[in-house]
């Protein structure tokens, strides 16, 4: 049989499959409303954060529809978690996840949810902290604070969220470097740990730059250390907790985007192709730049690296911080 | 004044219900790092609660006045509150599976046509009549979502 | 005087045509969604601020801040008529309001509504205006031993809402007490009381709860008449429509009581309006030349809490405005609307942006008017409701408490919760339990426990902390006495009883 004849058959086969192929794959795009979850009610910083991008992505018009925020509050992301998990085979929602999705199932035991069950997208940004004191305090730097801890075991304070947030995971790391203790206080608001450090009831506060900024700018707070790993833009002067000698694993804030459990590939696609350019426009590294995050673009296998990396460092602080870790 | 047996029916369901709070609360630590810890809370309430309950159940004893009220009356009308009451949450059950609009027409269709003896048109015109304006104030006006039904309503 | 200057400059802002404009869209959107249970003023404003993108960032904070306190004069419409708080806020008018509207007085109590939001309402602007900083820089002087004192005096308030029966009175607090340690414990990341639900995990749903206690409690109790018995008296003339010379005069006291209690909780970070109100109506009661009339449709307990909430409205401003520091929800995304807009929220803020700030104030005095002006020729159209017949009425209150229910989460969970708040809240009728108490209990209990851990946290577990604080220890004296007093009481009558058997 002349070659040709098999060729030819052969060649028209393959090329029929492969166009069947990019048929099947075909391109995704949202018809209809997106869904963003979102784990705190109106005003929290997943909330902000989510209305903030969808608003930039309209304005980009990097999305033909609109984004609207659905909030899924309870306790912590428990609740958004399940119902972007129930979402399964849905492609129109997605969910904007921060580093409590990786922590919280793994002391909750009703928890039915963890970051494995759902697809990863992309982080888009990483959110620096600060350790803060009050401005008239006597502390000036890290030293400061760790030589009074030390002389007045358990008598200074620090305000900070739960015992699982990155406040308190912070502070039992470096209590275990240095060999200090200070109590913690939590409060559920931003507000109150900040009026309680403002009032003098509390020593010490973690907090974002973004809403230090303010308070540093009138004068009432102090910033001692940054806990990054290279001096933030827009703190020249404030040392990293590294250079003041005090060597910790840095637990990152992340914020990114989730998509509901085995999201078919063109929706992830669709969906990374999105943030990628989102990542590139102006008004995002502008906004970035207004709240002083850090831009922590990654996604595909990295990105999963990164969050079972994350959990895998989070369940050994957790041990140690003396939460019951139930997975 | 509720009457002596009521409160003590009520008295001992809250005693049952302390107790119950308390051997939860018993479980959980009671003392954490500084100060209590997340069981004392409910410790002390569960205590409280059966303190509190027996005390009332001790005081519908001791009344001297044994108002032996006619009960009949006040349960048949017991009965048609808890009926209303199922109806309603026949309703919400409902809700997610044929949307708000035709659970509410039905709930509305029970409680003038069961309950209350009147004609059934009236009835079906109340509740497609309501219905109709909360969807167009709501989800129309307002941009709130209720549940859907296959139909869009 | 400096503060006059600023408030002119204000004026002259906040008078222009489109700032009116926007003033006068925002209020009514908030008297809007304040009637309207569920759907709350801070979620209103997130659907929003997309919007407030293109606008100029005065008029946009003015609309925004008129959506927050117009809420709070919608929220007393449905709590009065319909025995449906449209707030959290509003439960406590739930209590006189309701059986005013039984007894035909509906326009005289939405009426005195309108009347103490709009002096409260004045006078936390005239508060902001004044004594804003030295407000703020007292507030912070509020540590968790504070907050604790003021939880437990919160509570005292129980002994107002007693009733007959004390301990049925405590039973019910107890209850309401444990309703809020449902869900994650903030401390040690416990799940209490769960029952192995996510859904729980944040705790009962507020507004499930108290639409199910009080408005589904209370159509299931109507429900038990057939015929629907005459619930309503239907009101007679114009006099029962609008409040009367003597109303207000009674109210006199009331007037300030809300307007200065509500102004100062709001400051507090962390402290409710639903905390105000109690406050409030507790202390008019105390005063009261009647106290055992409240509950029954007493007027004064209207305006009191409703004054609290207003005043509120102010208070929680002042942390947002001259610290940056959001005390609640909506705060905290008018903050975050300010962000979004460019703004850096802080102690600079009114210094750098007096347009801003005193042209907020001065609109803020203006949307008052407006409100006051939109609701009072309302209030007979709104007592008009009442007039519909029952088996329209209930379906109606059914609908209302379903769908507002639902708004708040998307939640069907939250609307069974209801339907089990529902039934609860008719046993309580029927068995004579206060269904106010219950609802104190759950709004302060969170609070509570909080603080009493936090400040035990703060002092190394000695508990003579909340006495030795100044404010608090005060706080605290101030809460005993009032517990003591049913006890002072009964022993007067003792006493009494006593010498009338000798002699």
């Amino acid at each position: 049989m002349k070659l040709r004849t098999i060729l030819l058959p052969i060649t028209v086969a393959t090329v029929m499959a492969i166009s069947a192929g990019f048929a099947w794959s075909q391109e995704f795009k949202p018809s209809k409303q997106i869904e963003a979850v979102v784990h705190t009610g109106p005003g929290g910083g997943s909330d902000l954060l989510a209305r903030a991008i969808a608003e930039l992505l309209q304005k980009e018009k990097l999305i033909p529809q609109r984004m609207q925020v659905v909030n899924k509050p309870g306790g912590g992301p428990a609740v958004a978690m399940s119902y972007l998990a129930e979402k399964k085979g849905e492609t129109h929602t997605i969910g904007f996840f921060t580093g409590v999705w990786v922590t919280n199932p793994l002391t909750t035991a009703e928890a039915t949810v963890t970051v494995k069950d759902l697809t990863p997208i992309v982080r888009l940004v990483l959110e620096p902290a600060v350790i803060a004191v009050k401005a008239d305090s006597p502390y000036k730097n890290m030293k400061d604070f760790i030589d009074a801890a030390k002389k007045n075991p358990k008598q200074l304070a620090q305000s900070g969220g739960s015992i699982t947030s990155r406040d308190n995971l912070m502070r039992l790391l470096i209590q275990k470097a240095t060999g200090t203790q200070w109590n913690f206080i939590s409060f559920p608001s931003g507000g109150e740990r900040l009026s309680n450090l403002l009032g003098g009831h509390v020593q010490l506060m973690v907090i974002e730059p973004q809403e230090a900024g303010e308070q540093i700018r009138a004068g009432n707070l102090r910033v001692i250390a940054a806990l990054t790993e290279k001096r933030l833009a827009a703190l020249p002067n404030v040392p990293t907790i590294k250079e003041q000698g005090i060597d910790v694993p840095l637990i990152p804030q992340a914020r990114g985007v989730l998509a509901p459990p085995a999201a078919p590939r063109e929706v992830v696609q669709y969906w990374e192709g999105v943030f990628e350019r989102f990542e590139k426009t102006a008004s995002w590294k502008q906004y970035l730049e207004q709240n002083q995050f850090e831009d922590g673009y990654l996604k595909g296998p990295p990105l999963s690296k990164f969050l079972d990396d994350l959990t895998v460092q989070m369940r050994e602080v957790l041990k140690e911080a003396g939460a019951k870790v139930v997975r | 004044m509720t009457s002596d047996k009521g409160n003590l029916i009520s008295g001992a369901c809250l005693v049952a219900f302390g107790i119950y709070i308390i051997s939860v609360a018993v479980k959980l630590p009671y003392i954490a790092d500084v100060g209590p810890g997340s069981g004392f809370f409910p410790l002390w309430l569960g205590i409280g609660l059966v303190l509190f309950a027996a005390y009332l159940m001790f005081a519908s004893f001791m009344s001297s006045a044994a108002e032996a009220r006619s009960e009949s009356q006040s349960w048949k009308a017991g009965g048609r509150a808890l009926a209303g009451w199922s109806a309603m949450m026949v309703a919400i059950a409902l809700l997610g599976r044929i949307g708000f609009g035709l659970s509410f027409v039905i709930l509305t269709i029970f409680l003038i046509v069961a309950l209350d003896r009147r004609p059934a048109l009236l009835a079906v015109g109340v509740g497609v009549g309501l219905a109709v304006a909360f969807h167009l104030i709501f989800v129309v006006a307002l941009d709130v979502s209720l549940p859907k039904g296959f139909w869009g309503f | 005087m400096e503060a006059f200057d600023n408030l002119l400059l204000g004026f002259s802002v906040a008078l222009t045509p489109i700032n009116l404009f926007w003033c006068l869209v925002g209020v009514i959107l908030g008297t809007v969604v304040g009637v309207l249970p569920g759907l709350g003023p801070a979620a209103t404003i997130a659907m929003l601020l997309p919007l407030t993108l293109k606008m100029d960032h005065t008029t946009a904070i003015i609309a925004l801040a008129g959506i927050f306190y117009g809420a709070r004069y919608g929220g007393s419409t449905t709590s009065i008529l319909l025995n449906i708080p449209g707030e959290s806020s509003s439960v406590v008018t739930c209590l006189d309001g309701y059986q005013m509207a039984r007894q035909g007085r509906a326009g005289a109590a939405l009426g005195i509504s309108a009347i103490a939001s709009f002096v409260a309402g004045t006078v936390g602007v005239l508060g902001l205006m004044l004594i804003a900083p030295p407000l703020a820089r007292f507030a912070l002087r509020f540590a968790p031993p504070e907050y604790f004192a003021l939880m437990v005096l919160g509570l005292a308030m129980v002994v107002f809402l007693a009733g007959d029966s004390m301990v049925k009175a405590l039973l019910a607090m107890l209850v309401g007490l444990w309703l809020a340690t449902i869900g994650t414990d903030l401390f040690t990341a416990e799940s209490r009381f769960t029952f192995g639900q996510v859904k729980l995990l944040g705790g009962v749903d507020f507004i499930a709860a108290t639409v199910g206690i009080f408005a589904i409690g209370e159509v299931l109790v109507n429900l038990e008449s057939q015929g629907g018995a005459e619930i309503f008296k239907l009101s007679r003339g114009l006099r029962n429509l609008l409040p009367t010379l003597q109303d207000l005069k009674d109210c006199r006291f009331a007037f300030l009581n809300g307007s200065v209690i509500g102004f100062f909780i709001g400051a507090l970070p962390g402290a409710g309006a639903t905390v105000a109100s109690f406050l409030s109506y507790g202390l008019e009661k105390a005063v009261s030349r009647h106290p055992e009339k409240f509950g029954t449709g007493v007027i004064e307990g209207v305006a009191a809490p409703e004054g609290a909430n207003n005043a509120d409205a102010g208070g929680a401003l002042v942390p947002l405005l001259t610290l940056g520091i959001p005390g609640g929800n909506t705060t905290a995304i008018l903050l975050g609307g300010l962000i979004l807009w460019g703004y850096k929220p802080g102690p600079l803020l009114i210094q750098e942006h007096p347009q801003l700030f005193w042209g907020l104030v001065a609109s803020m005095y203006i949307g008052n008017v407006l409100l006051l002006v939109l609701n009072l020729p309302l209030v007979p159209l709104f007592a008009q409701i009442l007039r519909l017949p029952y088996y329209v009425l209930y379906p109606l209150i059914f609908g209302i408490s379903i769908v507002g229910v639902y708004s708040v989460n998307n939640s069907l969970f939250d609307v069974w919760m209801m339907g089990l708040f529902g039934l609860l809240g008719y046993l309580m009728r029927k068995l004579d339990f206060p269904a106010a108490a219950l609802i104190l209990g759950m709004v302060l209990g969170d609070g509570l426990e909080r603080a009493l851990r936090q400040s035990l946290m703060m002092s190394q577990g000695d508990i003579t902390i909340l006495a030795t604080r100044p404010i608090s220890g005060t706080l605290l004296l101030i809460a005993v006495t009032i517990l003591c007093l049913p006890a002072i009481r009964k022993v007067r009558s003792w006493r009494v009883e006593a010498v009338e058997r000798e002699g």
